[in-house]
């Protein structure tokens, strides 16, 4: 049996104290974002996911989704939880408010699909996507569009969702085939298969929308010849309640290792009404643009399954009998000490609570320059944000999903054999995190997009604003007493990151597969330096609370102990990160491919 | 060889009085003449005005604005005496024979005996020119035809007649080449001579086949143009810029001098479509740049501008479209012959075209011109083709070539039958050679004073290279230090190569000179691999890069040889430091000298600073006390300025004393070998310099300078903090008049403004702007 209990002192944490997200209540999309309510928000959120998501989650993966004659039915009790999901308005929390969104920002967003996440990440798929298709629609749709969809998605009456892979095509979107055709009245016909799409038929609302990729005829080929398209599932009646059923059906249903709650469809288009949304031929930037938001929500639900395996396997060592502690029993009462006091165990704790407390300031860190990137008043400050997120999301995607699925695991481990066992429950986390690491974009792929794209545009502007930052906390730092010792640890490995980013720039040009080769071990060494240098403000903002009295002791004085768990045990990882790097390829190229 | 030191000209037009300032830019006093117009108060009103007119016009006739006083002007009635004394005289009146005659016979009653006359006609034979002149005056007589701008074309065609004596020829010639700097190409007496005679076949085939294959005017530029070596103009944003009024009358003054069975004359077709198309737009005001468009328009509304370009079927304008050609791309790594056999329009378009001119101008050979690289001299140098039309056909491959017109049933041009699949040029070892009509190879001779870098480095290795940069041997016991970065910017390996320059004397040689066949000599320091660093706060890195330069130009300023620059274009920011560091520096006429970096935020860091410093404080005759110089140097730098010529370098000090000037491009490289030479004989490095700067008094001269100039708002907010970091270093820092400093204070407080500089974000926005636009942002 598995526990979850909303993270709320973290968040507030790294809300209220590291981000100090109440200075920007000046700017309107953060007006309410005053402490209190904020507070509220994420407690009525944790109680959300604790009492109506978490109690699904089991039953949920044991039960699966159902598939039958085109008509997809979510495992037992999901319908009801989505209705009091929805009607307690947790679909729309970060919508636009001119189009019935609740308007709030998305940092309390995030920290609220993290909470839904670890209590049931099956369930979240839906509300999840539903967003990321309403964003997108909100940013590329003319206004008839955003008033015909909006209010309906953001109150979750209508489901959403992403069609881009098809069975020839995954992360290679050039070579996509779903055709459009254009008709008299300006609407367009699609025709093509769809595979793995994610809630692309379920029970849970009265409609879906979905938005495809596909060719219209006569387009260019590869990547420039790419359109986005509004289908819907009925198309909309007379009243703007759903009309006649649109030619879009589900073929099938996939059997997966993890997120079985969750249904991954096979998608037909027979000639189905669609709707031109943005520009022709320009589908593909539409849905970048939508990009950094969608991977900061699976870098989440990385971190959201770190948070419920940690959380699990912190309880199971306390209470596990093994062994005796090396320095002399802890309990000599009992048959044997908790496993909590042997430093392996402990290892793997430190390790599990440092990720997920490092991942969750990476992430609530990343939301807040997603908000400010939209709503900052200053033009320039926005273009600076923006470098900012641009920079961080594939890092952000990539670092928390392999260590949520790391972590996962290291939490089954923690569990010993009782973790591979179904009935325990831990082995699950693992399953469902495994998906995060690929889909949104395999993780190969982000490090390419790291060191392909991001780091070398505007000769490494977007660099700036994040290794500005930390050059200047090293600086002050190193004039602090209590954080002398952070600052060196942390300066150590930035330097690291600055050599590796270096040699990056130069290779990329001369040789791109060097950059690829490095590319992986570059973005781990990126996450590593950023996670480091927000451990060390963690650090610093403990001591300052500690400094001005508090009654919460413990908890400032295990942020720093954790802060120097990662700084002295994980950071370090840079050195030997580097010297993969600076090796270069050709031990990676070596042999011929008929070799394999 | 009776040497030129006095000219006249006479015709103060276009193209008279701009010769006339030419040759006062090469430091030759010369008279310049025209008619008194009809009831005028002043009767040197022409060639007055034209002087008058001069000074303003962009581009600058005047290499200098000084030079004006070298020319005399003068009108023919009265003023025949100023051609007494005169050694040539250089006739540039209207195309009239008759007119000309007149003129001729004028000065020849006035021309001291043997004293050359020469024409810049470009349409009346020689022959007719002379007939019935008196014998002397035929034998003192030639056609020197510059192109316009006289001062920026570098061809000029050089025409004697039969009875020309060869001293006037060789002297003329000589004066052209070396004085002038024009690249003299002897042509014979044909119409329109060489360039004109390929160049406006060229533009009718260029024109017409575009309206036949249906291309817009964006899609032919495109073709007829980088890809095929010759500008980006191509041909209709040619005629724009020549004036679409023109073409017709050019074509027809061709059409009446050429013989009926040229080219020109049979495929001209006085009815097609190109002839109405220019001749409506002439009649609609469309006569290119200097009317209201031509085949290009700026639209401007307001504030906004809009490039249109005209749909040639519709006669209407839309907004100009980049044109995607998978011809033109394919070009780009598979040359010439990618381009014309691609199926394509593109490619369709430049088989056309190409084949026509190329086959045209293989078929001028002797009779226009005695060998085949007079015809390829004149467009390289007269119509800025990367390559003349005898070098394309070997690049397509004259076997090949051939065997497509004859494929296609066309007619074979004698040259290329006499190659008989054999190239046009070749190599044998380290000679080049080139085809005569008659189909033997004859070699060029290199002449030791006019050669480029290529005629050193062919058949030959470097004594070292890098990816930036190379060391070459150019005899007599001389390197040569060649950049070869994109437009020469100055980086890690252009470093590492000066350091190695600079212990060339290990290898026994006795001198260094710098230069290459570049257009540019250097734009300056890779300021792209700087802003990465800054924007990943390499801090360290780049203050080590920084003192590294720094340390390598010292080397070089101090190595037990002479060093001596030979640049050319643009010397700018760390190109005109490393230029400052050299012993002397034999520029070429055409050189932009500017230290720059203050446009991109920054202060000069690798010595530039330092050295214009002392170098102003050094100069005999200025005015007395420290702060005249600092002013000076403060004022170039912080307005970022550059020269406009090599001679307009003396007054902003970039160039001294110790340094000269050459006129031809081609003559830079071997007067800086003999300079170099020159300077070997008991060299000594130079005293390192020490001056003594007056501090923070002077500091706060300079502040209030600085904020008066942005009170009245010609300066933003970030340019006073620039200005401010500069001022640090031009007074010296914490320093006062009593204490003197040394090169190394200098160049530690020129790190320690550029690393101030560096850190701040408007300083990389400006980086940032300057690489993405190539024009300096004002933030
Ligand atoms: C449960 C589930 C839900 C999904 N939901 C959706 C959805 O809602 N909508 C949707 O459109 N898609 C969805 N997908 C599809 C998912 O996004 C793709 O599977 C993913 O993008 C990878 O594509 P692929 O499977 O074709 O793998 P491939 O592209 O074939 O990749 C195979 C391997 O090669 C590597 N690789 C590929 N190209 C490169 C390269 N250029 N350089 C380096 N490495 C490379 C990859 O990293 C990977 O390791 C879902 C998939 C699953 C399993």
């Amino acid at each position: 049996m598995t526990a979850y209990h909303a993270p709320l002192r973290d968040h507030r944490f790294v809300l209220h104290e590291l981000l100090q997200v109440e200075r920007y209540r000046n700017i309107p999309a953060f007006a309410d974002a005053a402490r209190e309510t904020v507070d509220s928000v994420l407690e009525e959120g944790g109680r959300m996911a604790e009492e109506v998501l978490f109690p699904l989650n089991r039953s949920g993966d044991e039960e699966g989704c159902h598939f039958e004659d085109g008509v997809v039915t979510t495992p037992h009790g999901f319908k009801d939880a989505y209705r009091t999901y929805r009607e307690a308005g947790w679909v729309g929390l970060e919508g636009n408010p001119e189009h019935g969104g609740a308007g709030l920002p998305q940092i309390v967003a995030t920290s609220v699909g993290e909470m839904a996440g670890s209590a049931n990440l099956s369930f979240e798929t839906y509300a999840g996507l539903t967003m990321g298709a309403a964003h997108t629609i909100d940013t590329h749709g003319d206004d008839a569009q955003r008033e015909t969809y909006l209010p309906k998605m953001f109150t979750g009456e209508w489901g959403g969702t992403m069609n881009l892979t098809e069975p020839h095509c995954g992360t290679d979107l050039g070579l996509l085939r779903t055709r459009a055709e254009p008709r008299e009245d300006g609407t367009y016909r699609i025709t093509g298969t769809k595979i793995f799409i994610s809630a692309g038929e379920h029970d849970l609302t009265e409609n879906i929308i979905h938005l495809v990729l596909a060719r219209i005829s006569g387009a260019p080929t590869g990547t420039r010849g790419i359109s986005l398209f509004i289908v819907p599932k009925f198309l909309t009646g007379p009243d703007g309640g759903p009309g006649e059923r649109n030619a879009v059906t589900c073929g099938s249903i996939e059997q997966k290792m993890g997120i079985k709650a969750s249904a991954t469809c096979v998608m037909n288009y027979d000639g189905a009404t669609a709707y031109l949304l943005g520009e022709e031929n320009r589908g593909l930037r539409a849905m970048f643009t939508m990009m950094n938001r969608a991977r900061l929500g699976v870098g989440v639900q990385g971190l959201a399954l770190g948070e419920i395996a940690y959380q699990n396997a912190a309880a199971y060592a306390k209470e596990r009998l093994q062994g005796r502690a090396l320095s002399g029993s802890t309990s000599p009462g009992s048959a044997a000490d908790p496993i909590i006091v042997h430093p392996d165990v402990r290892r793997m704790l430190m390790t599990m609570r440092a990720f997920t407390e490092g991942g969750r300031a990476l992430a609530l860190w990343t939301a807040f320059a997603l908000d400010m990137s939209r709503h900052d008043p200053d033009e320039r400050a926005r273009r600076d944000a923006e470098d900012l997120v641009s920079l961080i999301t594939p890092v952000v995607k990539a670092y928390l999903t392999d260590m949520g699925f790391e972590t996962a695991n290291l939490g089954l481990q923690v569990h010993g054999g009782a973790g591979y066992i179904r009935e325990t429950g831990v082995e699950q986390f693992v399953r469902d995190a495994r998906i995060t690491q690929i889909y949104e974009g395999t993780n190969g792929v982000q490090a390419l997009d790291l060191v392909g794209r991001k780091i070398p545009a505007h000769y490494g502007r977007a660099l700036r604003q994040v290794f500005h930052p930390i050059d200047q906390f090293i600086a002050d730092a190193a004039e602090d007493e209590d954080l002398r010792d952070m600052a060196g640890l942390l300066g150590k490995s930035f330097g690291r990151l600055q050599l590796a980013t270096a040699w990056i720039g130069e290779q990329g040009l001369k040789d791109p597969e060097q950059a690829g080769g490095g590319s992986r071990d570059y973005l781990r060494l990126f996450a590593l330096v950023v996670v480091g240098y927000l451990w060390a403000r963690m650090a610093q903002t403990a001591r300052d609370a500690l400094g001005r009295g508090t009654d919460e002791r413990a908890f400032y004085e295990a942020k720093l102990a954790t802060a120097n768990f990662f700084l002295t045990r994980m950071l370090p990882d840079t050195s030997s990160l580097l010297s993969k790097i600076m090796s270069g390829k050709d031990a990676m190229m070596a042999l011929e491919a008929e070799q394999f | 060889m009776p040497d030129i030191g006095k000219a006249a000209v006479i015709g103060a037009g276009q193209m008279g009085s701009a010769i006339a300032a030419h040759v006062a830019s090469a430091g030759v006093p010369v008279v310049l003449l025209d008619i008194v117009p009809e009831g005028a108060d002043n009767r040197n009103e022409l060639a007055e005005g034209a002087i008058a007119a001069m000074l303003k016009a962009t581009p600058a006739p005047f290499m200098h604005r000084s030079s004006a006083r070298l020319i005399t002007p003068g009108n023919l009635e009265d003023d025949t005496g100023l051609l007494s004394d005169a050694d040539w005289i250089c006739e540039a009146v209207v195309e009239d024979l008759d007119v000309k005659q007149k003129v001729y016979r004028a000065a020849d009653s006035a021309r001291k005996a043997g004293s050359i006359v020469t024409s810049n006609t470009s349409t009346i034979p020689l022959s007719r020119l002379v007939e019935g002149m008196p014998e002397p005056f035929a034998s003192d007589f030639a056609i020197t035809h510059f192109f316009n701008p006289p001062r920026y074309m570098r061809l000029l065609e050089f025409v004697p007649g039969p009875n020309t004596r060869s001293e006037v020829s060789d002297s003329i010639r000589e004066f052209c080449d070396v004085r002038l700097g024009k690249e003299v190409v002897r042509a014979k007496d044909t119409p329109g001579f060489i360039g004109n005679r390929i160049g406006i076949y060229w533009s009718y085939v260029a024109m017409s086949e575009a309206i036949a294959l249906g291309l817009t005017v964006e899609e032919a530029d495109a073709v007829v143009g980088p890809p095929m070596g010759i500008p980006k103009t191509g041909i209709f944003g040619l005629v724009d810029l020549t004036g679409i009024d023109l073409a017709p009358k050019v074509n027809a003054t061709m059409l009446a001098m050429l013989p009926p069975e040229d080219a020109f004359c049979r495929e001209f077709d006085t009815e097609g479509p190109l002839v109405s198309l220019l001749s409506d737009m002439v009649a609609d005001g469309y006569i290119g740049r200097k009317g209201k468009g031509g085949f290009y328009r700026m639209l401007r509304d307001g504030t906004a501008r809009e490039l249109q370009a005209r749909d040639i079927e519709t006669g209407e304008y839309r907004a100009v479209s980049k044109p995607r050609l998978d011809s033109v791309e394919a070009t780009k790594d598979s040359g010439l012959r990618a381009l014309v056999e691609h199926p394509d329009k593109g490619g369709r378009y430049a088989w056309h075209v190409l084949s026509r001119v190329l086959a045209y101008a293989a078929s001028l050979v002797p009779d226009v011109a005695e060998a085949i690289s007079d015809i390829d001299r004149a467009m390289t140098s007269g119509y800025g083709w990367k390559f003349g039309p005898l070098e394309m056909i070997d690049q397509l491959g004259c076997d090949w070539f051939a065997d497509q017109l004859k494929a296609e049933g066309r007619e074979i041009p004698p040259l290329l039958d006499a190659a008989a699949g054999r190239p046009l040029y070749r190599q044998v070892k380290r000679d080049v050679q080139q085809l005569s009509p008659e189909g033997e190879y004859g070699t060029f001779e290199a002449s030791p004073d006019a050669w480029r870098l290529a005629d050193m480095k062919r058949n030959r290795e470097p004594i070292t290279r890098n990816g930036s940069a190379s060391l070459w041997d150019v005899g007599d016991g001389v390197a040569c230090l060649e950049f070869h970065t994109k437009m020469n910017a100055i980086d890690d390996g252009t470093i590492d190569m000066v350091r190695e320059a600079a212990t060339i004397h290990e290898r026994g040689y006795k001198a260094l000179i710098i230069g290459h066949d570049g257009d540019d000599f250097s734009v300056g320091a890779n300021v792209g691999i700087a802003l990465f660093a800054a924007n990943a706060a390499m801090w360290a890195l780049i203050e080590r890069k920084l003192s590294e330069g720094q340390q390598a130009f010292l080397a070089l300023k101090y190595a037990p040889f002479p060093v001596v620059g030979a640049p050319a274009g643009m010397a700018l920011g760390g190109g005109c430091e490393i230029m400052m560091h050299c012993d002397a520096v034999q520029a070429h006429a055409e050189t932009y000298i500017g230290l720059v970096e203050t446009g991109v935020g920054l202060v000069p860091g690798w010595g530039g600073t330092k050295e214009l410093i002392t170098r102003t404080f050094a100069r005999k005759g200025r005015p007395g006390g420290p702060m005249p110089p600092v002013l000076d140097t403060f004022e170039t730098i912080s307005l970022a300025k550059v020269s406009g010529s090599a001679r307009e370098a003396l007054d902003l000090h970039y160039l001294g004393p110790q340094d000269g000037i050459t006129m031809n491009r081609c003559r830079v490289l071997a007067d800086a070998k003999a300079r170099a030479l020159s300077l070997v004989e008991g060299y000594e490095p130079p005293p390192s310099p020490e001056i003594s700067l007056p501090g923070p008094s002077g500091r706060a001269t300079l502040t209030l300078v600085v904020d008066d100039v942005v009170r009245r708002g010609k300066a933003t907010a970030y340019d006073r903090v620039v200005a401010g970091a500069l001022a640090d270093v031009v007074t010296g820092g914490e320093t006062d008049v009593t204490r003197s400093l040394d090169e190394h204070r200098l160049l530690a407080l020129e790190r320690k403004a550029f690393m101030a500089l560096i850190r701040r974000t408007k300083t990389l926005d400006r980086i940032e702007h300057m690489l993405d636009t190539g024009k300096p942002l004002r933030n």
